[in-house]
């Protein structure tokens, strides 16, 4: 199994090094696809053995040996938009790099927003920098799906993940979540509100923002849909979601700026919604200014979130995508969310298995709010797209 | 004549003020740990650091965002100079007619704004010839474009100060060929403006953010837009010390030139 | 014979930079319009829908935004330059003026747009100073997101473009001129009217048009003020470009961009009009 990656084609051009690759690849992809839907796997980390043990699998020694050589082959995997602070993707991608030294995973324009990534992809077609994996909302997850994008790939532990954070065919997994929250920069304001409903009172003018455009940024569209449940709406219908920012653009709580680090610690956007696990990560900073603040969860509108993680097709480097996937729904991945403020997908499993300490529940929001997450179905997440793509323009963004 | 230096004064002094307020809140943001609503005189020179500068000069992503700008840069400049300075003397030696057309040629490029130009590139070029939108040199053509109008009028104003026919009928009649009479007869007499040009193609580039952006190519521009989610403080001070830079060697190639002209 | 192929020799000279031209700028503004017609799925042109319902908004919000920071920078620009070339003795001040124009001319995007934040927003040093001596700017309702704001941030690119446009022309002011009109008699508001003003008309009308297109096709300065800015039509081409993903209009992004020619191109001929009338007067 290792001959084809000393093949006896020197390769010195570029076609042979490629020829050599999908070579690989189609190897690799068709024992992947056979091996790692049975259980006859062996134990992947330090030792490759020839043998086939048919063992049931511990959960994270997974990654079949095939695809860690051809990973290790491949040395590089591109990612995108995973910016260190959202759901501690730093400690993620620095415990990736710590577990496969020999494979770095640079990240690109860490603020890209999910339709970003998308152009990216479509734009980099072809080019060495190419995203070999994505990290987007639902709604741009469904866009990649029907384009015909995404590389089919069950990782490993995929029985452990609930039937509502993975896609049924393979192609993308749900590693995380977390709950909308509204977050007040309590230096300058010091009445943190704590529902949507304390949002539009008048104290608040000019200081409310969004984490971007909702046609475009995962959380801003969360957003609308947590704003739709709080005011009488649900996944079937969001135009209350929609309603309720045009009129608060109407009264002028609404700011006309987006939120953004930078924002937040220069003061100009003192209150702002976003996901639970993109709190901690800008503490450090917040004190480090002398800045303090107040998270709450809304109190008439909990919305659940997640995003979705997948490899993308026909990119430079499909193993290594393949294994970063494997990663984040791995032990040291989950973790590494938990550590971030998020909630893992295999939550429950490792909560079973006594993986989960105290200290790193900390992060979490409380259990009685995280119990009361429902997610929408596909269907809803496309269907509200399309309403938020129609009215969102003419009723909010260009008032 | 009568404009009293009193007014000028003020007028600059205004004006600066204008200028000088943005890029001193961006400073006292990057470098000072104090939120604005609790800035007060007493604590205004408390708490100033440049901790997050030395980070960002470091970061190598920076590193290889600068490069590249400066290569791009570079390479901006030089080809500039080489499309157009052949061109422009053939023209002054040309009709009268002919050096209009070229005038205006050198003003199409605002009729096709930047956004527009690099998305007809994109499609034009997506299919046909990939490689000039998977190189970053592929940036370099629509950069020659942008600089285009201001490079093509200074380097006019070069040229209109020369009698480029009485050098170049001496210089050919010496036996130069065309390439020796534009390299070693025209370009000397020429070095403020080809000096000038040359800085304002590499301010356009180091400024330009609409065509990296859309192409995907990581630019400094670009870089300062992308890290500024991560690590505003550190990359707005950045920013404020690559104006000074820049501000700086601009200024200075201009008394360059001067000094060359006389 | 050989006068004509010596002709056609001369001008093949011109190839190698009219094909450039026609490569790099021809081909793609080629590509846009094609597109911009295409009308694929849609029940009408592409090029009818961009001027239509929301995007004639966008579009007049994004001339007014571009004729009002163009004048407002065009006169600021012209004093500046003026100043700067009376205080020409003043050994580096020129070269400091002209230095910081080029560089803040080309400035925009994310950086200017935080600086005015930092300086102007709600927390803003300026606006904190201004409190100090009871002046609330932003109880005016001064918002940087707004169309004022935006005038304002707009500016910073805009003067700096005038003087440099500027400081070139009125070196072409002769002195001498000066001294004839004065020892004709002529008083300096009569210099300026009669003699300097029709010699500088070109100037400031290129340099005004010069700003308009400046500010119209600002792309960079309008994604970052991206809240405010989406209503300008150049984020709106990237947004229906990127499109594909969310709208499904692609060609309407390229008949916005096909529009921005089009206006682009009127407003230049129109100015290079007036400008042949201003010389025509001047001779």
């Amino acid at each position: 199994m290792r001959q084809q990656h000393n093949s006896n084609t020197a390769p010195s051009s570029r076609f042979g090094t490629r020829l050599r690759g999908f070579a690989a690849l189609a190897i690799v992809g068709a024992m992947a696809l056979s091996a790692c839907g049975s259980d006859a796997e062996d134990e992947a980390s330090e030792e490759v053995t020839e043998d086939t043990v048919a063992e049931v699998v511990a959960d994270d020694s997974c990654p079949s040996a095939e695809l860690l050589d051809a990973a290790n082959a491949e040395g590089q995997v591109n990612l995108i938009a995973l910016p260190d602070n959202w759901a501690n993707y730093k400690g993620i991608l620095a415990s990736f790099r710590e577990k496969y030294p020999n494979i770095v995973n640079p990240v690109a324009n860490p603020d890209a927003s999910s339709a970003d990534e998308l152009v990216a992809y479509e734009t980099l077609q072809g080019q060495p920098t190419q995203p070999d994996a994505f990290d987007v909302s639902p709604a741009i997850a469904q866009e990649t799906a029907s384009k015909g994008y995404w590389e089919p790939y069950k990782p490993c532990s995929w029985d452990e993940i609930p039937d509502v954070l993975k896609d049924p065919d393979g192609n993308w997994v749900a590693a995380y979540y977390g709950i909308m929250a509204i977050g007040t920069n309590t230096t300058v304001v010091t009445n943190a509100p704590a529902s949507f409903a304390d949002l539009t009172k008048p104290e608040y003018k000019g200081l409310v923002s969004l984490n971007g455009d909702p046609r475009q940024s995962g959380a801003a569209f969360a957003a609308v849909v947590a704003a739709t449940l709080a005011n009488g709406g649900s996944f079937d219908d969001i135009m209350p979601g929609i309603q309720y920012f045009a009129d608060l653009k109407a009264s002028g709580n609404l700011a006309g700026t987006d939120v953004t680090e930078a924002s937040v610690i220069a003061g100009e956007t003192p209150v702002w919604l976003d996901w639970t696990y993109n709190y901690p990560g800008l503490a450090p900073t917040l004190v480090e200014n002398g800045i303090t603040w107040a998270i709450r969860v809304p109190t008439d509108g909990v919305y659940g979130g997640y995003y979705a993680q997948g490899v993308l097709k026909d990119t430079p480097h499909q193993n290594a995508g393949k294994l970063w996937i494997d990663h984040i729904i791995s032990d040291e991945g989950a973790l590494g969310y938990l550590e971030g403020g998020a909630i893992p997908a295999r939550f429950e499993a490792l909560v079973a298995s006594g993986k989960v300490t105290d200290e790193a529940k900390a992060n979490l929001p409380a259990p009685e709010l995280i119990a009361q997450i429902k997610f929408p179905s596909q269907d809803q997440i496309a269907k509200m797209k399309e309403a938020l793509a129609a009215s969102w323009g003419p009723m909010v963004a260009d008032k | 004549m009568k404009i009293s230096r009193i007014g000028a004064w003020l007028t600059l002094a205004i004006v600066a003020t204008f200028y000088i307020v943005p890029m001193l809140a961006m400073t006292r943001f990057a470098f000072q740990r104090v939120p604005v609503i609790k800035l007060s005189w007493g604590n205004v020179f408390q708490k100033w650091t440049i901790q997050p500068i030395i980070d960002s000069f470091g970061s190598p992503d920076f590193q290889r965002a600068a490069s590249l700008s400066i290569m791009l840069a570079i390479a901006t400049a030089l080809a500039t100079i080489a499309v157009l300075l052949p061109t422009m003397t053939f023209a002054h030696l040309g009709s009268p007619r002919t050096r209009r057309l070229i005038e205006i040629s050198a003003v199409l490029p605002f009729v096709v704004p930047a956004i527009a130009l690099v998305v007809g590139f994109a499609g034009a070029f997506r299919d046909t010839l990939p490689i000039l939108i998977r190189s970053s040199f592929g940036l370099v053509p629509l950069y020659v474009i942008t600089a285009l109008p201001f490079t093509h009028r200074t380097l006019e104003n070069g040229l209109a100060a020369l009698d480029i026919r009485t050098l170049v009928n001496a210089s050919r009649s010496l036996g130069a060929s065309w390439w020796r009479t534009i390299a070693f007869v025209i370009a000397p007499n020429m070095r403020a403006s080809i000096a000038t040009a040359s800085f304002l193609a590499f301010t356009v580039v180091l400024g330009e953010f609409t065509i990296a952006s859309l192409l995907l190519k990581n630019t400094l521009p670009l870089y300062l837009s992308y890290a500024q989610g991560s690590n505003p403080q550190g990359t707005f001070g950045l920013g404020i010390v690559l104006v000074v830079i820049s501000t700086v060697f601009v200024a200075m190639s201009n008394r360059f030139g001067k000094k060359v002209r006389t | 014979m050989a006068g004509s192929s010596k002709r056609r020799a001369r001008h093949l000279v011109f190839l190698p930079y009219v094909a450039f031209l026609a490569i790099f700028l021809g081909w793609p503004g080629l590509y846009v319009f094609r597109s911009a017609f295409a009308k694929g799925t849609a029940e009408r042109s592409p090029m009818i829908e961009a001027v239509t319902g929301q995007f004639r908004g966008s579009f007049v919000f994004s001339l007014q935004l571009s004729f009002i920071s163009a004048s407002i920078g065009a006169v600021i620009g012209a004093l500046v330059a003026v100043a700067v070339v009376r205080l020409d003795t003043v050994r580096g001040l020129r070269s400091t003026v002209v230095g910081y124009s080029a560089v803040a001319a080309n400035m925009g995007g994310i950086p200017l747009a935080f600086a005015f934040l930092a300086a102007f927003g709600m927390q803003g040093l300026a606006t904190r100073l201004l409190r100090e001596i009871n002046v609330d700017i932003i109880g005016w309702g001064f918002r940087i997101s707004d169309f004022w704001g935006i005038v304002l941030v707009y500016l910073y690119f805009q003067i700096p473009l005038m003087t440099l446009v500027l400081v070139p022309a009125l070196d072409g002011l002769r002195r001498t001129w000066a001294e004839a009109a004065q020892s004709l008699g002529a008083s300096s508001a009569q210099y300026w009217r009669l003699v300097a003003l029709p010699i500088l008309t070109p100037a400031l009308l290129g340099g005004f048009l010069l700003l308009v297109a400046n500010a119209f096709a600002a792309y960079a300065t309008a994604f970052a003020l991206s809240s405010g800015g989406s209503r300008l039509v150049p984020v709106q081409i990237r947004f229906f470009l990127q499109g594909d993903t969310i709208t499904g209009k692609t060609n309407l992004g390229y008949a916005l961009a096909a529009w921005m020619v089009i206006i682009t191109a009127l407003l230049v001929t129109g100015f290079q009009l007036l400008m042949r009338r201003a010389e025509r007067w001047r001779r």
